[in-house]
């Protein structure tokens, strides 16, 4: 299986990128969509090959080439971009046919909607599998300009808001990132190494030990600022809410499941190369600090009356933060956690998003305020929202419950326990915060003014609510197995 | 690079921040890219071949952006002087002990020639100090350019230079993100009839 790795790494992102280009020839919207959904059927299924050979490989060491790496969190990410991009891609129709407006003329928007969809799945599955910082850099910065132009789709004020402060963020985070990738470079250079391969995971991991500690540590300071203002964490996710809730929903599933924890997989191969140069103390206390300050400031939101698509951003940044927290404790106990918490994130939250496209149809004021008593209008929309909230809540048997705890566990077994303290205090206040949006928004008093609509086109909702709800049972099943595991074990070591 | 030509690319970044109309502006970071380009054909004896295509790419970089914001100038019209926040002088002031900053508290990078190291630094934070001072969206846009002339100068001074893969990727990049920004801007001017960012924001909590 490991002999297809190469064509898999070249593949997986080309097929979206075909898919784009022949979007964009598409003459009718019912050709874009049944071509759209060719695409996405085909790219999933060679990115989750990609991602099984991967998981196949348990605690080997990474597979490399010329321009690739393919690890045990290469296969993790892969496998959470294919199934909330299938997905995205699923609902993207529903979407269309009753988003109304958009940025371009109605016969045009379609097909710019798939391409720009396409460019940017493509972009995400490139990530993981790119060898080298530098194509890594090159590759998140495309990201940004495809998922700009999604961001502010509808063309509305609020949304080209959201979709500039976006564009300009963001973009500004990556050029401090690539400042610290130069800084990376010109140690790299006084040592001897000039050419490209000198910013390769692999290499830079070899060189470490060797490269000047003080220009490193500025290095690893500036990548981290840098990334964390794409990965939304505190205090630079100033873009975060706005752009979520301003998106198409099936863009921002794709923006919080897949593109905020493949940024933060960049983050953490730059802890585990730079370690040996920074220190161990360093890089923790930096993680730990982004991880914290996220969890803490997403609090007070998560107790706001917020609209749906805005709480769910809120509620990003909280679990961005408690990844970032696992990643800081590095302990095989907190790592599994970690895993275990990119993976249910991505899918109770990638459900809540598509949750908003039959929400908003019931309730076209729910873009604007929290809902409430949605369960009244519509049970299958207030089942999705409630497997959603409860997940994102870590309410047992969520795997979200699962990974906190074993991230907990893995602080106090790092020792950090203050740290610990105050993170099992945020993640309580953010529980009860979450608890509360679930109780109001789906068994809440309906409002008198609303009447009951009949509920159409709930086939997909049900569908999605059916297997992300049952891929959420699975991995706590799997989570429990993922303790101890060879697999986790090497994700814990550093496989670069 | 010599010292006298980093200081005028820093002076032309420094320029940006205080000067009122757009097409100026454009001309500016149109001259600093052009300074930049000069300056790393001028490195380019003695080093490899792949370095040499990476001094042509900025040398495209200066004439392409320019050319393509000054179409967009030229599409959106601003029926008048957007007024800013602050003066040219506080404006100055600012970025000035921002450029500062950068020079006295910025420890050195290893790349042995600290007057390049500082003014790359100080480049890039004079390019966000662009953005939050500046309103109008063409000036944000710039803003982003003159970080990115910063990294720039930062990157053809590693010994060696750094890959034309990187280079001509970032120019890519910077393309296609300046091609999505000026298509924002375009919209938005339609929108409201103005580039003025304060006349957008009606986000947050």
């Amino acid at each position: 299986m490991t002999d297809l790795v190469p064509v898999l790494v070249v593949l997986v992102p080309a097929i979206p990128l075909v898919g784009a280009g022949l979007a964009l020839l598409a003459r009718t919207a019912r050709q874009a969509d049944r071509l759209a959904m060719a695409t996405a059927v085909v790219t999933a299924v060679a990115a989750l090959i990609l991602a099984c050979t991967a998981f196949a490989r348990g605690g080997q060491a990474a597979l490399h080439g010329r321009w690739y790496l393919v690890d045990g969190a290469s296969g993790l990410l892969l496998a959470v971009i294919a199934v909330v991009g299938l997905c995205s891609a699923l609902v993207s129709p529903s979407y269309l046919r009753t988003s109304g407006r958009s940025w371009t003329t109605a016969a045009r928007s379609r097909s710019l909607y798939y391409a720009a969809l396409f460019v940017f799945w493509a972009a995400l599955l490139a990530v993981p599998v790119a060898g080298n910082l530098a194509v890594v850099w090159l590759i998140v910065e495309a990201t940004t300009a495809a998922s700009a132009l999604l961001v502010a789709f509808t063309g509305r004020r609020r949304a080209l808001d959201a979709g500039w402060k976006y564009l300009v963020l963001t973009t500004l985070g990556l050029s401090v990132a690539l400042l610290g990738i130069i800084v990376l470079a010109i140690g790299q250079a006084n040592a001897g190494h000039h050419d490209l391969r000198a910013l390769d995971w692999h290499t830079l991991r070899l060189a470490a030990h060797t490269l000047p500690k003080d220009p490193t540590l500025i290095a690893f300071v500036l990548l981290l600022v840098g990334l964390a203002a794409k990965i939304g964490w505190a205090p630079v996710h100033n873009w975060l809410p706005d752009a979520h809730s301003e998106a198409p929903a099936p863009i921002s599933a794709l923006l919080s499941a897949a593109l905020l924890p493949t940024v933060l997989l960049i983050a953490w191969r730059v802890k585990q190369i730079l370690e040996p140069s920074v220190g161990v103390g360093t890089t923790r206390a930096v993680f730990i600090a982004f991880g914290l300050t996220s969890m803490l400031v997403a609090i007070p939101f998560l107790w706001q009356s917020l609209p749906w698509k805005r709480l769910l951003a809120y509620s990003s940044l909280e679990h961005m933060g408690v990844i970032a927290l696992g990643i800081g404790f590095g302990t095989p106990l907190a790592i599994a956690g970690v895993v275990i918490h990119v993976a249910g994130h991505a899918l109770a939250k990638a459900l809540g998003f598509y949750a908003a496209l039959p929400l908003l149809r019931i309730d076209s004021d729910a873009g604007r305020r929290a809902p409430t008593g949605v369960a009244g209008e519509s049970p299958t929309t207030a089942a999705a929202m409630g497997i959603s909230l409860a997940a994102l809540a870590g309410l047992p048997p969520s795997p979200l419950f699962l990974s906190e705890l074993l991230i907990v566990l893995g602080g106090v077994a790092a020792g950090q326990v203050v740290v610990t303290a105050v993170a099992v205090l945020a993640l309580a206040l953010g529980f009860l915060g979450l608890l509360h949006a679930l109780i109001e928004g789906v068994i809440g008093d309906k409002p008198a003014h609303r009447r009951r609509r009949p509920e159409r086109g709930q086939r997909t909702t049900v569908a999605l609510t059916a297997i992300l709800g049952t891929g959420l049972l699975a991995l706590f099943a799997a989570g429990v197995l993922l303790v101890n595991s060879s697999f986790v074990e090497t994700l814990t070591r550093g496989t670069l | 690079m010599s010292s006298a030509l980093v200081t005028v690319i820093l002076l032309l970044g420094l320029a940006v921040i205080v000067v009122r109309r757009r097409s100026v502006a454009i001309g500016l970071v149109a001259a600093q890219s052009l300074a930049l380009g000069i300056g790393a054909l001028g490195l380019a004896g003695g080093r490899s071949g792949d370095y040499l295509v990476a001094s042509f790419v900025l040398l495209i970089k200066a004439v392409v952006l320019p050319v393509l914001l000054y179409a967009l100038i030229r599409r959106t019209p601003e029926p008048r002087l957007v007024v800013a926040a602050n003066g040219p002088l506080v404006r100055l002031a600012g970025a000035g002990a921002v450029a500062l900053c950068a020079g006295l508290l910025m420890p050195p990078l290893g790349l042995g020639n600290s007057h390049t190291e500082h003014a790359a630094v100080a480049l890039v934070l004079i390019g966000i100090a662009i953005v939050v001072a500046r309103r109008p969206l063409l000036f944000q846009l710039l803003g982003l350019i003159v970080a990115e002339n910063g990294l720039a100068l930062l990157a053809v001074s590693v010994p060696g230079g750094l890959s034309y893969v990187v280079e001509i990727g970032a120019l890519f990049d910077l393309a296609m993100v300046v091609t999505v920004a000026a298509a924002f801007a375009h919209r938005i001017h339609v929108e409201l009839g103005t580039g003025d960012t304060e006349r957008l924001g009606g986000l947050g909590d």
